[in-house]
């Protein structure tokens, strides 16, 4: 491993890239920390977004106003501000408040992490909600009223029947969403996360090799979106229909 | 929604003037922030576009020297986060060029521009592409039937059809590319975010801070908030 390393870095020297923070333990235990934490986040919210969007998805063509209004109101409020400024608003001011009311920051058990996933995995369960609400009205009504006739419930017709194909009308929707997420899970640098990004960053201030941990971030994110992407392909042709539309 | 936002600071800003004061006083320069996120969305925008058409142009050509390399570079920024690419750009980039022996500053926001338009440019491509290939084949042999050339087809008949498919998609990425733009204060440039932590650093007050995120919020929702609806309408109506 040890004269893999070296083998590497004098690879990498030999074209004028300078990988020489691998032999400091150090930096390497923060990058490698940093790659994990990505992972992690990534692992963390595209499930909590894909919950969160079918909640309210549910809650958007629900026929209850009280419901569909706030939904509706939140899914625009999300989807047209920046995620950035939504995380710094939420630890700001929110995270702020609420360390107020704890009576200081030592009692409120929820910090920059939290924040992090809460706002990523809510601000993508925006935009899944509303590919997710087009599929939902494009499924026929015949189809649902066909269903209520069989004595579904408004709740059971939208669990057995209009989420299930929806969910084939919004797949690739949902995929491009999902690449978003990765991407956005960058913006916890702001907030001191040590993601990929920000663990970087720590290392090119001292090294001064940009281009070589840029090539490395580049590839890395190239390589999680495109096991997304083919992941999604694959649940697509699984979940595929034949002869229903697409 | 926004409206009853909007009611609710008012009402707030008129029960405590000297708030209202502060606030009214900071304004301006949070307003000469928000302009610097409006002219690198525009900047980026317009590079990215120009970029991106060529790019998706070639994406199509038949020469495979000439496909690969575009389809690579859509693939490897279309995936890549706006904030790498502002880092990337950001700290790659000198900060300043010579040319012909003058030294032409290259400032923060001009480095966020590119590290902006370099995405917009491979999500440009793909519009165009798509838009390209959702015209049937049979337009070009109709128009060359009817004694058009090759060049006269695309611009009389194929790519007034495209500009009408791409716009919806096309105004979608200027929404995110605005948005992205809140991503330059991570970099030091001097947009609305930035102004935003300046101001409420210097008046350390918690009321005011509140308020100043709230109208950052408020000035991004409004700025991003009736190009969505006029994409969606857009969208429905080509859907029809």
């Amino acid at each position: 491993m040890q004269d893999a390393v070296r083998d590497f870095i004098a690879l990498a020297a030999r074209i004028g890239l300078n990988f020489d923070f691998l032999t400091s333990p150090f930096e390497v235990r923060m990058w490698l920390d940093g790659m994990a934490t990505t992972l992690v986040l990534v692992a963390l919210t595209i499930p909590l977004s894909l919950a969160g969007g079918i909640s309210l998805a549910a809650a958007l063509t629900s026929d209850r106003p009280w419901l569909a209004g706030p939904a509706r109101a939140y899914v625009e409020l999300t989807r047209n501000t920046p995620t950035l400024v939504q995380l710094m608003f939420t630890v700001l001011v929110v995270n702020m408040l609420i360390s107020q009311a704890l009576g200081g920051a030592q009692n409120n058990p929820l910090g920059a992490w939290f924040w992090l996933v809460a706002v990523v995995s809510l601000h993508v369960a925006a935009l899944h909600a509303e590919a997710l609400r087009g599929g939902i009205e494009a499924v026929p009504a015949t189809m649902i009223e066909a269903a209520r006739g069989l004595g579904f419930s408004r709740l059971e017709v939208l669990r057995v029947v209009e989420l299930p194909l929806a969910l084939r009308t919004a797949l690739p929707a949902i995929v491009n969403n999902l690449v978003n997420l990765v991407k956005l899970t960058t913006i916890g640098y702001a907030v001191a996360v040590n993601e990929i990004t920000y663990a970087s960053l720590m290392i090119w201030t001292q090294r001064d090799n940009v281009v070589e941990l840029m090539i490395v971030l580049l590839v890395f994110f190239s390589g999680i979106n495109l096991a997304v992407a083919r992941l999604g392909a694959a649940v697509e042709r699984r979940l595929a229909v034949p002869g229903f539309g697409q | 929604m926004a409206g009853s936002v909007g009611a609710a600071v008012a009402l707030w800003l008129v029960l405590d003037p000297p708030l209202a004061r502060l606030l009214l006083e900071w304004l301006p320069y949070l307003a000469r922030g928000f302009s610097m996120n409006i002219l690198i969305s525009a900047l980026a925008m317009l590079l990215g576009t120009l970029a991106g058409v060529a790019l998706g142009a070639m994406e199509l050509a038949q020469a495979r020297l000439v496909r690969a390399p575009a389809i690579a570079y859509v693939q490897v920024f279309r995936n890549a986060p706006h904030l790498v690419l502002i880092f990337a750009t950001t700290y790659i980039f000198p900060f300043e060029i010579v040319a012909f022996g003058h030294y032409i500053p290259f400032p923060d926001w001009m480095k966020a521009v590119i590290g902006l338009a370099i995405p917009a440019s491979a999500h440009a491509a793909e519009i165009t592409r798509g838009a390209l290939q959702s015209i049937p084949t049979p337009q070009w042999d109709a128009a060359k039937g009817l004694g058009f050339s090759r060049i006269e087809a695309l611009r009389f008949i194929i790519l007034p059809q495209c500009l009408r498919r791409a716009l919806p998609p096309w105004m979608n990425l200027a929404a995110s590319i605005c948005m992205g733009t809140a991503l330059a204060s991570l970099v030091g440039v001097h947009e609305l975010l930035h102004a935003a932590t300046d101001a409420s650093t210097a008046v350390s007050r918690t009321d005011f801070t509140v308020l100043t995120y709230v109208a950052v919020l408020f000035a991004f929702f409004l700025f991003c908030y009736p190009v969505s609806r006029l994409t969606q309408r857009l969208e429905r109506r080509l859907a029809r």
